[in-house]
């Protein structure tokens, strides 16, 4: 099977339209950043703190807010982990002024999120010197049993702790029923019942970054970009004439412009992962591009005759089902992990999908588009064709 | 068969033995991140300005001696509010200011000194600084592994940050199911003393000094009660100086008084036995008081003469008293530590991101094959078969490496079986293009591999170019991406380029006349 037969597109002939295109998508990404929504910063760059909570029961997300706000702590952000309105993600961002303040204030608000949340059951309960069954550890839920039940404390903890973390309950017990179903011995449960409770939630996950953190992170993140983006254009250099190097950094420089503006509009978050995903994207367009590029170089030698717009047609052509078919293999891959991967790393497949499209269509236009402006305005005796 | 390709044979089959027996079982071989398994990942600040503070006090001490020794009159030594380090020595007599100098430089030469009139001031020497600050941390990362282990937590990564002038530490405990706990145990400075109480309690300062004309006695400082066990809201007068402290422990349990409360039993070393006995017996029916963090925790007149076991009560909960022992017994923290950053995954996350990374991988690998399949025929089994041993190599370089699997690990996986059939997609095209121009079969697999493998390479190294800073700049989940990113393209090139030209020719090798390839 063959997707094209004999591909004979007039890429170059759009190059104006395309740059239209680009120039507008780039410019509303930008301005968005600047004036509407910005850069949604997550808690590794901006320094706050991020609470990944279950709750045992179905609690509507107007409810959650509501108790928030009453902690004062309105301004966090909600997000719904799979449907059911049991498990929420809650990001809550340092204020600008605590900057420079307590270390530790990151940490602090995290408590607070997680002491706003709880229930008065679940207060008293604790007050009154029982256990949270839903947050206890296994040695000492061993020791708990063990101080009434020497013999079978080890299977009966184990037993718990492993429905506990079961695929079914996903971190937190319901109900007493759901252990005795599980096979847990009557009188066990029975002791169980008098020292121990089901607190409301559980904290599935739970990240805090102080401000200087954040902002290593930050510059860390800077460097690793800078420091990738040299190394390319230094191999290209090495590889192909200074022309084309130039042509890459811009076309990459598209593609960072366009996923991030990208990111903006949908206000997903940057975090590390997205840093992760972006810098691929620089790895992979320039793949792309320098596949093209490649056959550039090949076809200078064979196709004299052609003039240069139509020499970089040609390349574009003979190289089109490789462009489309990764792109096409690479794109099924990401997609999957976009659809199945989960809530953690879906930031970051949403920042690759963006980024294999934008890629893929950079390579064809940006580079390309880059080399003729490049041969009209410096007019190279060598390495642009005719 | 020709012999060069039985050797590419071997060496492709000794690959897949290799790899096979590197990563399997994957379960034990192959490490998890934190992020997989569930744990919690911490950085941590010394705070090496306490050591300072702490050397600047002893100082104090040390000077306020030395000026009485030598009968050098002065209105007042205090520690400077403007500069950490620094010892401001007020109002002192003037007619001996050669023997002030003279007693700064001799015993004092870790300080810098500086005297105008009657006043000198003192500043801790940079190097001095940062031997302290060092020591504190050096200290502080030996007292969390101690409590690391106390903990029952074996192997634990603990790293200081920054090179040997970092002021962080980072510890990776993997399987932590109440971090809250964890934490404050790690954070517990626990340093503990016994000191003589003068006066106390009184709901304020004031109180306390009336006996002594509303200044506290040199020898004395006011410390607060723990408002955790019923002393909150009091104040005492107390010695300045411990008897005993933390370091003379040798053991600390939990146990029970007479009442069945909750208590920390301990043992004191042979020589801080003898002095902790003729100070009880100095000082009986005085009372004593136990500090923990500069805080009061229990005061109690002193009965009997102590030597070197003994309790400690005013404990409402036994778990407080497991954690502190747990403190206790690793020892104290030189300076106070902060948290700068955590990373909490629980374990029933870990398990799930797994889960779901697992179905991802085996989804894109099933929509690759049928793509690769349907598309180029019987030479897509051979692309397939190229990215299956892609997929061995990369499961044991992970495990030679001892690499950390981590969830942005998974996804440079599932990348990378896309990225890796793109060195096939360019061989394959290549050879279509050469059957298209006429040439036969053999000519069109040689000259499509050979023409193919200069774009494979420029293609796939400035994707590891932007790898390698990743894995420079990154931390610990990145790192993981970063890794199975680079070992699978690497291995992409391996096995696209020489295992399935190896494929083609071993086909094509039995049977002479080759006319039609399936592509």
């Amino acid at each position: 099977m063959q997707i094209f037969k004999k591909p004979n597109f007039q890429f170059m002939k759009y190059k104006f339209i395309a740059l239209g295109i680009s120039a507008v998508v780039i410019a509303i990404g930008l301005i968005n950043i600047s004036a509407g929504k910005g850069l949604n910063m997550g808690v590794d760059f901006a320094g706050g703190t991020l609470v990944q909570i279950r709750f045992k029961s179905v609690i509507p997300i107007e409810e959650l807010r509501q108790s928030l706000g009453e902690a004062d702590l309105g301004a966090s952000k909600i997000q719904e982990v799979e449907k059911g309105e049991r498990e929420y993600i809650i990001r809550t961002m340092l204020p600008e002024e605590a900057e420079d303040q307590e270390l530790e204030a990151h940490v602090l608000m995290g408590n607070m999120v997680v002491d706003a949340l709880k229930t008065q059951e679940d207060q008293s309960a604790v007050a009154s010197g029982m256990q949270d069954l839903n947050v206890i550890e296994r040695d000492r839920l061993r020791t708990l049993i063990a101080s009434s039940f020497p013999e079978n404390a080890e299977t009966s903890a184990d037993a718990i702790i492993n429905l506990r973390q079961s695929a079914e309950l996903k971190g937190i017990i319901e109900s007493f029923d759901q252990l005795e179903q599980a096979g847990i011995d009557a009188e066990v449960l029975d002791t169980l019942k008098d020292k121990t409770f089901l607190g409301s939630m559980t904290i599935k996950r739970r990240e805090t970054v102080g401000p200087q953190v954040g902002q290593e992170l930050r510059e860390k993140a800077a460097q690793a970009t800078v420091w990738a983006l040299i190394g390319m254009l230094i191999y290209i250099g090495i590889r192909f004439k200074f022309a084309y190097g130039v042509a890459a950094i811009f076309t990459l420089a598209h593609d960072i412009l366009v996923t991030v503006g990208i990111l903006s509009l949908t206000n997903r978050e940057i975090n590390l992962p997205v840093i992760a995903a972006i810098m691929t994207i620089v790895g992979y367009s320039l793949n792309d591009t320098i596949v093209i590029f490649d056959r550039v170089r090949d076809n200078l030698k064979t196709l004299r005759k052609l003039d240069f717009e139509s020499l970089l047609d040609a390349s574009i052509n003979q190289t089109l089902s490789r462009t489309v078919i990764t792109s096409g293999t690479t794109f099924l891959t990401v997609g999957t992990l976009f659809i199945f991967g989960g809530e953690v790393i879906n930031d970051f497949a949403f920042t690759m999908i963006i980024g294999v499209i934008t890629g893929t269509y950079s390579s064809i236009y940006m580079s390309c588009s880059m080399l003729t402006f490049w041969k009209k305005i410096f007019k190279p005796k060598k390495g642009l064709g005719k | 068969m020709k012999k060069n390709l039985q050797w590419k044979i071997i060496l492709v089959l000794s690959v897949i033995a290799l790899s096979i027996f590197l990563a399997y079982p994957p379960g034990q071989k192959i490490q998890l991140g934190l992020d997989l398994k569930g744990g919690m990942h911490l950085v941590l600040q010394v705070v090496t300005d306490d050591a300072i503070n702490t050397e600047t006090d002893q100082e104090i001490i040390r000077l306020q001696e030395r000026m009485k020794k030598n009968d050098i009159s002065y209105s007042s030594i205090t520690k400077s509010e403007d500069r950490i380090g620094r010892i401001i020595l007020q109002g002192f007599d003037v007619t001996k200011e050669r023997e002030v100098r003279d007693l700064l430089d001799e015993y004092f030469n870790e300080w810098d000194n500086s005297v105008t009139g009657s006043n000198a001031t003192l500043t801790i020497k940079a190097s001095a600084a940062t031997y302290f600050r060092d020591q504190a941390v050096r200290q502080s990362i030996e007292t969390i592994r101690n409590r690391v282990d106390e903990l029952g937590l074996s192997e634990i990564p603990i790293q200081r940050q920054g090179g040997p002038t970092g002021e962080r530490i980072i510890v990776e405990l993997p399987g932590v199911e109440d971090p809250d706990r964890v934490k404050d145990i790690l954070k517990t400075t626990a340093q503990l003393e016994w000191r003589l109480v003068y006066a106390g309690p009184a709901p304020d300062q004031e109180t306390l000094l009336v006996e002594h004309g509303g200044t506290v006695p040199i020898e004395m400082e006011i410390l607060p009660g723990d408002p955790r066990r019923n002393l909150g809201g009091n104040y005492y007068l107390v010695s300045r100086v411990s008897t005993v402290s933390g370091k003379d422990l040798r053991d600390a349990r939990r146990s029970y008084d007479e009442w069945n409360n909750p208590a920390v039993s301990f043992r004191l070393s042979p020589e801080a036995g003898r002095r902790f006995y003729k100070f009880t017996s100095d000082n009986l029916q005085k009372p004593l008081c136990v500090i923990l963090d500069k805080k009061i925790i229990n005061v109690a007149t002193i009965e009997d003469r102590i030597s070197d076991t003994g309790i400690i009560r005013g404990f409402s909960n036994p778990d407080i008293v497991d954690d502190l022992t747990i403190a206790l017994r690793a020892g104290a923290l030189p300076a106070t530590i902060k948290y700068l950053e955590e990373r909490t995954i629980g374990p029933s996350l870990g398990a799930d991101s797994i889960r779901k990374g697992l179905i991802s991988i085996i989804i894109a690998l099933i929509l690759i094959f049928v793509f690769m399949v349907f598309y180029y025929k019987i030479a897509g089994i051979n692309a397939v078969s190229a990215l299956i041993l892609n997929i061995l190599i990369l499961a044991g370089a992970l495990a030679y490496f001892k690499a950390h699997l981590t969830l942005p690990g998974i996804a440079g996986i599932i990348l990378t079986i896309g990225m890796a059939v793109d060195a096939n997609v360019l061989v394959f095209e290549r050879i279509r293009e050469e059957l298209n121009q006429g040439k036969s079969v053999l000519s069109a697999i040689a000259s499509g591999f050979s023409r193919a493998f200069k774009t494979i390479l420029d293609a796939n190294v400035t994707t590891i170019i932007a790898a390698i800073f990743l894995f420079q700049f990154g931390t610990g989940p990145i790192r993981g991406f970063a890794i199975t990113l680079i070992i699978g393209i690497t291995a992409s090139m391996f096995t696209a380029v020489f295992v399935s030209r190896l494929i083609f020719d071993v086909s094509f090798s039995k049977k002479k006349q080759r006319t039609k390839l399936s592509i």
